[in-house]
Parts: C-alpha cells; structure tokens; sequence
C-alpha cells in the first residue's frame, strides 16, 4: 500500500454487479488525496454514482476493498461513513418537500427544529451558508424553492455534518454559471481547509477549470487518471466516450416565419401573492429558437408553468396562434399545437412506475389514434406507436414494456421529447432540456430542437446553461428577477454580457 | 399486447411470492399454537374443513369471499387512484340497507335483483361523495371523513332498519329480502355461488376500467404521480371522484351480497352483526391481491376460507376464538406484508 496518510480514499479492485445483473463497476482502482477537489467524470450510465454511492456506504461493492485514511473499512450503511466523515450529495434530491430548508438540514441529527438551540443551530447554519457562499431562505418549505436551491440546501446539510470528504454527484446540473462559480469558490474554501471534494460531472469544462486531477470512468471501468496539468478537454471526451466528439452542433442560416407565440406583459404570483414574474413579453416566430437564459429560481419555472397551462395567470396573456391560452388545461394547449418538455422529467415528465407504451400516451390517452372498440386505449396501437418512438428517437430501453424508472437519464429525456414532437407540434417550450444528461444525450436532444427549428417550429428554449443558449438561440433574453431582460439577436450577444445580466448588471 | 397482469406484466412471481409469505404464517401461527399447547395439525385442519370441508362449507367460504373481494376492490381502486379510502365499510352498511330497501317494491326475479343492486351500489356510491367533496374543494383527508362516515353510516343504518326497514311482525330484524331479489341458487344450490361469480365479473369490470380505459389510465397516472398526471394535463378531480364513487358503490354492493347473497339470514339485525367488519377486512384482502382485481379474487377465498374456519375450529379443535383470531392475524399479515413492505417503501421515497 502506497503511503496511507496521503491517500484519504482509496479502493482498490472495486466490482459492483447490480441484483438484476447490471455490472455497473468492474476492477475500480480509485483513490483521492487530501485537500484535492477530485473530478470524476463519465457519460451517463458510466458508474458514477454507484462508485459514490459505495463510498458513502449505500451501496455494498459485490468485491474489492475500500481505505479511508489508510485504514480497510466495510460500511454497511451511510451512517458508517458519515462517522468516518464522508457524505454524499444526492443527483437526485433526497429532501423531504413540505418541510423548512433549515428542518430539512438538521433532519437527522438530535437537533429539535422548534427547540431550545433551534435559533443558534439556524443562526449556525446561515453563517456556514454565508461563509461558503451558498444562499438559502432557511424557513421556506423545500418544494416552494427553485431546483437550485434544492441543491444547496442539500450541499448545506452535509456541511453541517461536518464531513471531510464531501462527494457531489452531479451538483452542477442544477445550477447555473454564477451558482456554480460560487459552489465552488465554497469548494476552494473547503479544500483549503484540508477536506476532499469528489466531484462528479460529465461537463469537461468544469473538470478543466477546477479540479486538481480527474479520474475518467467508462462503462464501469477507470480509463484513466490525469491531473489537472495533463487534461486537455479532447483527451478527457475522447477517455470519457471513447471516441472523438463533435463539440459544435451547426446552426444553419434561417429567415424567421410568421409569428407563433406570444406573451403579452405577463404577471404571476406565488402563493404568497408576490410577483415571480413581472411584465414579460417575447414573440417566438417559425424557425427561430428564443432562448432564456438566467439563473435558475429567477421565475423560469414559473413561466413554463403558466404556458404549460398549469399556473394562473396573474396580468397579461399568453397566445398560441392567435387564440388565448390562458385557463386552458394543458391537453387543451397541446392539442392546439403546443409540444411542452418540462423541466423536471422524472417528477413532472414521466410515470416512472409505468412503462414506456403507457408513458408516451401521457397526455395522449383519449386520442383518436389509440382509441378502441367503444372508448378503449388499443394498446396493441399504443404498441405500435411505442416501437416506432424507440426506433426513430434512437431510444434504447429494453423494450416497450420497462418501466421509465429503468432507462438511463437520457433515454427518460428521450422518451419525454419524442413524445411531445410526435403530435408535430408548432411550438414547443423546452425547460432545462439537457439538464444531467451525458455528452450524447445532450447532443442529441440539442440536435433535435434545431431540426425543430430546421422543420419551421418555434421553440422556446428555457436554460440555465449558457452553452446550450448560445448554441442553439437565434434571439436571447435573460430572466432576472422575474424580468426577462437584454434580449436581443444571438449575434450581439456574447457570452461575458450574458453573464452580467444573468447577475442583474444591465451593462 | 400481453395484458398487464399482477405488478405490471408478470403473474407468477407475486403468486410465488405470497404463496411462500402464508406458509411462513402458518408457520409461525403453528409455533404460538404449540406455545399456548394446541395441536397446530389439528387446528389447521379443522380450519380448511371448515372452508373446503364438506359442500355447504365450500358455497359457505364462497359466499364469504364475494362481499370481501368487493370491498378490496374499494380499497385496491382508492390505492391506484393515491387514496387511502377506508370507507367501505360503512357503504356495505347502507348498501344493504338499499338491497332490503328494493324489496319494498313488487317485481319479477332477476329485475328485482337487478333493481337491488343499483339502489345499493347507488347508496355505497353516495355514501363517498361527502369524502369526495371535502378532499377535493377543501383538502381534507381522506382517512378522516372516511372514518367519520363510517359512524355515521352505523348509526343512521341502525335508526334506519329500526325505524323505516323493520318486520312488523319481528322488531329485532328488518323485513327479509324478496325471494325475487334474492340471488339465484342455480349453481350448487346455493345463492352464494352466484354472488361469487357477481364478485368476480366486478373485479374483471375494474380490471377492464383500469387498464383497458382513458379515464381509468388517468386515475392510475394520479395516483402514481400527480403532477405528471397534472402537467400532461389530467384534472386531478376526475380521478378521485371515480376512485370514490367506483369504490363507493362496490362496498354498496357488498352489502347487497350480505343481505341477498349469503344462505342466512337475508335481513338486517338490530347491531347489524351480519355486515360488521367485511369494510376493514377487505382492506387486508387488497393487500393480499395487490391491490389488483385478479389477485383480489384470489386473496378473497384465501381469506374467506380462513373465516369460515372460525367455528369448526373452535368446536372441534376446542381453540377459544380470541386466539384463533390472532393466527388468523398473523396469517394474513404475512401475506400481507410484501405488499405492505413496498407501499411503505415507496411513501418513504417520496
Ligand atoms: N439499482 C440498480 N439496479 C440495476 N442497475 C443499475 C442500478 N443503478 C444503476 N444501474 C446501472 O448501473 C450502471 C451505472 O449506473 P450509474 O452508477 O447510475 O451511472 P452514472 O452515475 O455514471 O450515470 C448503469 O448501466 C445503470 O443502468
Ligand atoms: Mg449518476
């Protein structure tokens, strides 16, 4: 064994064969040393999270062993390893919705929520909050905050902990660039005080700029282990996919068509009745793809909420061709030729227990195309349409009947997006289309809502990630606090003035 | 397409599941048996001879399975739609308050039965809207009105077969149901036997509403994930007033099956002893099936065969019924606990 002190993980053959078979890891060498921020990188499906789920004592590995500071340890549940002092950050948020951001925090621990010290622990905890710059509204319930700040409140709990090695699997998908630098200037605070991040993504630029050294993982298996000095981001995507990456998509020269959609002075409230959004107006015309950056939890889901029909409209309207949509219900306005991908598929997109053939009639169950002898759903035409989904949108998925839950991130998008361009919509809102999925998935989709665009829709494209708003937008606007601000054509737009608004400066 | 079957596509593996699940609670209710010294062989003998000993045992065990798998299904349609509806019991109370109630009127066999049941499924149906009402305007659960209706209905079924339903000529017990809208006795010569079958072509309609249906489809889609449900654009009330009403006039039914469908005593008794419990133990038959009309109809004569074993049991086997009871109970905990176990597990995720 290599100096133990040194090494603060370490696992040595790791092997992980899911129940059902599924060799998610296979001969894992993997090790961190202290006060790094170590970046794991792979494409969704790569056994990232299984490896951090393993280490933070989820998950038992089927054989190999593990080290932490020098010592062979076998946790056998994820106290073990918050006793040893390594926590993880769930991909996908493990809060408990109705309670207070602060509840939520000391869940858990002995900490009585209402009691005696429940005014120092809160006060305790806005300062760590403040110290490492991740700002949350302790008292609000967790469902009524934006996906963002989920996720700090999430990377606040494990703070609170007092781990020393902190293991985020994915933290960046829900944040945006300004959040993101600030998760990690806390990250480099951390890391100065002798902890250990382990860092998951699949976005090569964030592994490029902040981690000290990467290790990449392909189908189960270390690819190879590079410190910062050495990784260029072809050799990262080229360890990480196994082949060479196409990094632009082409966005061919279009003249924009007539005008699709519209949003009049728009004005919504939250449950408290105050503004979320305030006065926004945008036209969306064919062929065009407006984009909407901003940091998330600026009134971005909201907005999507109010054309997706599914929150009240407080001022203003919202028009699909011409006719108001407003109190429509959201079958009405897809019938009228509105394709809507939401921003959180699992939660608002799928039926997870479901399986495919009943998940992409979602929305589409009383069609005339399924419909059977007297008012039945043909499920042999559902069938079908399921097969044909699967084959055009390249959906790999055991077969029509797994259940949503089983497919890979990607494929879940996939299956979310294909269904909402099956009905060859005329306009479609994409939220956060991209957001977790793996450099080809994302490429994908993306490649999608330019053929959209290609085949004469509008889209409204809806992104915390300014890549994707600069890749894809012909006009680009910004949302800040429930304003959409600076929009213009995507030509005057640069990436440094995108940044600003998204910070409010109106330069 | 493969018609979804138990748990989505496969059959067996819950049937095995379960089928282990009991032995392990005869198991063990066998080592209390032994513990309080009882002979388990014999008790668990007499058990089975009591539901599948003799022929009247048999069409006896079947007509104490077909009010419980229509209360399961009440229960099993609430889960799929996301509720946890507890109010069947009280519907099989004024159910069978409307099947006596149809025998008020003068008409021939077979219409008259027909007529029976749609006063009792009406009267189980309507029974649910005041849950129905409350939830849906003004957020209240479930649970809570379902358990106050349910006194309710005790108490105004009472007062009704005291009052309004009573034999002049015997004021302990309503008048009997008509011979004519009583079910008939072609099979095996029991009016049991056809109850069953009625039981279990209601368990094949829910079957067909659920998964063969657009509104059944949505009313599955709530109840797994209602905001999906509400973003593809389902209205959330639809759902919940069919779950109800649906539930609602099954537990009704069940009660028609009480009073019309059993070999005795076709009328009510003042304390209404014949309909008592069938609600809440139909809760345990759900979950024995679950939650799925087919394995419904499976789990009612498991169940149904434990109850009838009752009396042979303690006449013959000389247990005392407290502790019979309590087998029983571990018995169908047991079976029940998988199901109990994921449904647990997934609240917990959410
Ligand atoms: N609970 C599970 N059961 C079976 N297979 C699983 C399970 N969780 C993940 N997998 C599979 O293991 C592989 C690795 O998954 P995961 O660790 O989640 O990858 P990543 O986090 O890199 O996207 C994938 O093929 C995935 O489908
Ligand atoms: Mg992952």
């Amino acid at each position: 064994m290599a100096s133990p002190t040194k090494e603060l993980v370490k696992t040595s053959n790791l092997t992980k064969t899911y129940p059902d078979g599924t060799q998610a890891l296979t001969g894992v060498d993997f090790s961190v040393t202290k006060g790094e921020i170590h970046g794991l990188l792979g494409e969704n499906g790569a056994g990232k999270t299984t490896l951090s789920k393993i280490l933070s004592g989820i998950l038992k590995p089927t054989s190999g062993e593990i080290y932490i500071k020098g010592n062979l340890v076998r946790m056998k549940r994820p106290s073990d390893a918050l006793g040893l002092g390594i926590g993880m950050v769930h991909q996908h948020f493990a809060l408990v919705r109705p309670f207070s951001a602060f509840e939520n925090i000391v869940l858990g621990t002995d900490l009585n929520p209402t009691g005696e010290r429940a005014k120092e622990a809160k006060a305790s905890i806005a300062d760590l909050a403040k110290g490492v710059g991740l700002q949350v509204t302790l008292d609000s319930p967790v469902e009524s905050l934006a996906l963002g700040a989920q996720q700090r409140v999430e990377i606040l709990k494990m703070l609170y902990r007092n781990v020393d090695i902190l293991i985020l699997d994915e933290p960046t998908s829900s944040l945006t660039i300004k959040e993101t630098g600030e998760l990690f200037k806390s990250l480099l605070k951390l890391k100065e005080e002798g902890k250990c991040v382990i860092f998951i993504t699949h976005k090569l630029r964030e592994v490029m700029d902040f981690c000290d050294s990467i290790t990449v993982l392909r189908q189960g298996k270390v690819t190879g282990r590079i410190s910062k000095s050495e990784a260029s981001p072809i050799t990262l995507a080229t360890m990480m996919v196994g082949r060479t990456v196409e990094f632009e998509l082409k966005r061919s020269p279009m003249t924009p068509g007539d005008e699709v959609f519209t949003i009049d002075n728009l004005t919504l409230l939250d449950r408290e009745g105050k503004e979320v959004v305030k006065d926004l107006s945008l036209k969306v015309r064919r062929g065009e793809i407006f984009g909407i950056a901003g940091v998330e939890g600026n009134g971005q889901t909201e907005l999507a909420e109010a054309i997706a029909g599914i929150r009240r409209v407080a001022k203003g309207s919202i028009r699909l061709k011409g006719t108001e949509t407003e109190g429509k219900s959201s079958s009405v306005i897809r019938r009228h030729g509105a394709g809507l991908i939401p921003e959180d598929r699992r939660q608002m997109g799928l039926i997870l227990e479901m399986n495919l053939d009943e998940n992409v009639i979602l929305g589409k169950q009383r069609d005339l195309q399924f419909r059977g002898s007297l008012t039945s759903i043909a499920w042999r035409k559902v069938r079908q349409f399921t097969s044909d989904l699967m084959k055009k949108f390249e959906i790999t998925a055991k077969g029509p009947e797994s259940p949503a839950r089983s497919l890979s991130g990607g494929n879940q998008q996939k299956v979310v997006v294909s269904r909402e361009l099956s009905s060859d919509p005329d306009f479609i809102v994409a939220a956060q289309p991209t957001r977790g999925l793996d450099v080809a998935a994302t490429e994908y989709i993306r490649k999608l809502l330019l053929d959209s665009r290609g085949g004469g829709k509008a889209v409204l494209l809806i992104s915390a990630e300014l890549d994707e708003i600069l890749q894809l937008s012909d006009q680009i606007g910004v949302m800040y606090e429930g304003r959409l601000i600076g929009v213009g054509a995507a030509e005057t737009m640069s990436r440094e003035r995108i940044g600003l608004l998204m910070g409010g400066i109106v330069a | 397409m493969k018609l979804p079957l138990i748990g989505g596509g496969r059959v067996l593996a819950p049937l095995e599941e379960s089928a282990f699940a009991a032995l392990m609670g005869f198991f063990f209710g066998g080592i209390l048996l032994v513990v309080l010294g009882y002979n388990p062989i014999l008790t668990y003998y007499y058990m089975f001879y009591g539901g599948l000993g003799s022929l009247s045992n048999v069409t006896d065990m079947l007509g104490n399975a077909a009010p419980l798998i229509l209360t399961a299904l009440t229960f099993a349609v609430g889960v799929r739609a996301g509720l946890f509806n507890i109010g069947a019991e009280g519907q099989v109370y004024v159910g069978a308050g409307g099947a006596i109630y149809a025998s008020y009127y003068f008409l021939p066999a077979g219409i008259h039965l027909g007529f029976a049941l749609v006063l009792a499924g009406a009267a189980g149906a309507l029974m649910a809207v005041p849950t129905y009402l409350l939830k849906a305007y003004r957020g209240v659960n479930e649970v809570i009105t379902t358990i106050m209706l349910n006194w309710t209905a005790y108490f105004g079924v009472l007062w009704v077969a005291i009052v309004l339903l009573a034999d002049p000529a015997r004021p302990e017990k309503t008048i009997s149901v008509a011979p004519t809208s009583r079910f008939p006795d072609f099979l095996l010569g029991s009016v049991s036997t056809s109850a069953l079958l009625f039981a279990i072509a209601v368990a094949a309609a829910f079957y067909v509403y659920l998964w063969l249906t657009p509104s059944g489809y949505e009313l599955r889609s709530v109840g797994l994930n209602p905001e999906a449900a509400r973003f593809s654009g389902i209205n959330p009330r639809k759902p919940l007033l069919s779950a109800l009403l649906l539930g609602g006039a099954s537990a009704g039914l069940a009660g028609a099956v009480q009073v019309a469908g059993r070999t005795t005593p076709f009328a009510l008794y003042t304390g209404l002893s014949n309909v008592l419990n069938y609600g809440y133990n139909g809760i345990g038959v759900a979950l024995i099936g679950r939650n799925h009309p087919l394995g419904i109809i499976v789990a009612g004569l498991f169940f149904g065969t434990l109850q009838a074993g009752f009396s042979t049991v303690q006449l013959y086997a000389r247990v005392p019924f407290e502790i019979i009871q309590v087998i029983e109970g571990i018995i169908i905990f047991t079976v029940a606990a998988p199901e109990l176990y994921r449904r647990f597990r997934g609240s917990l995720k959410k």
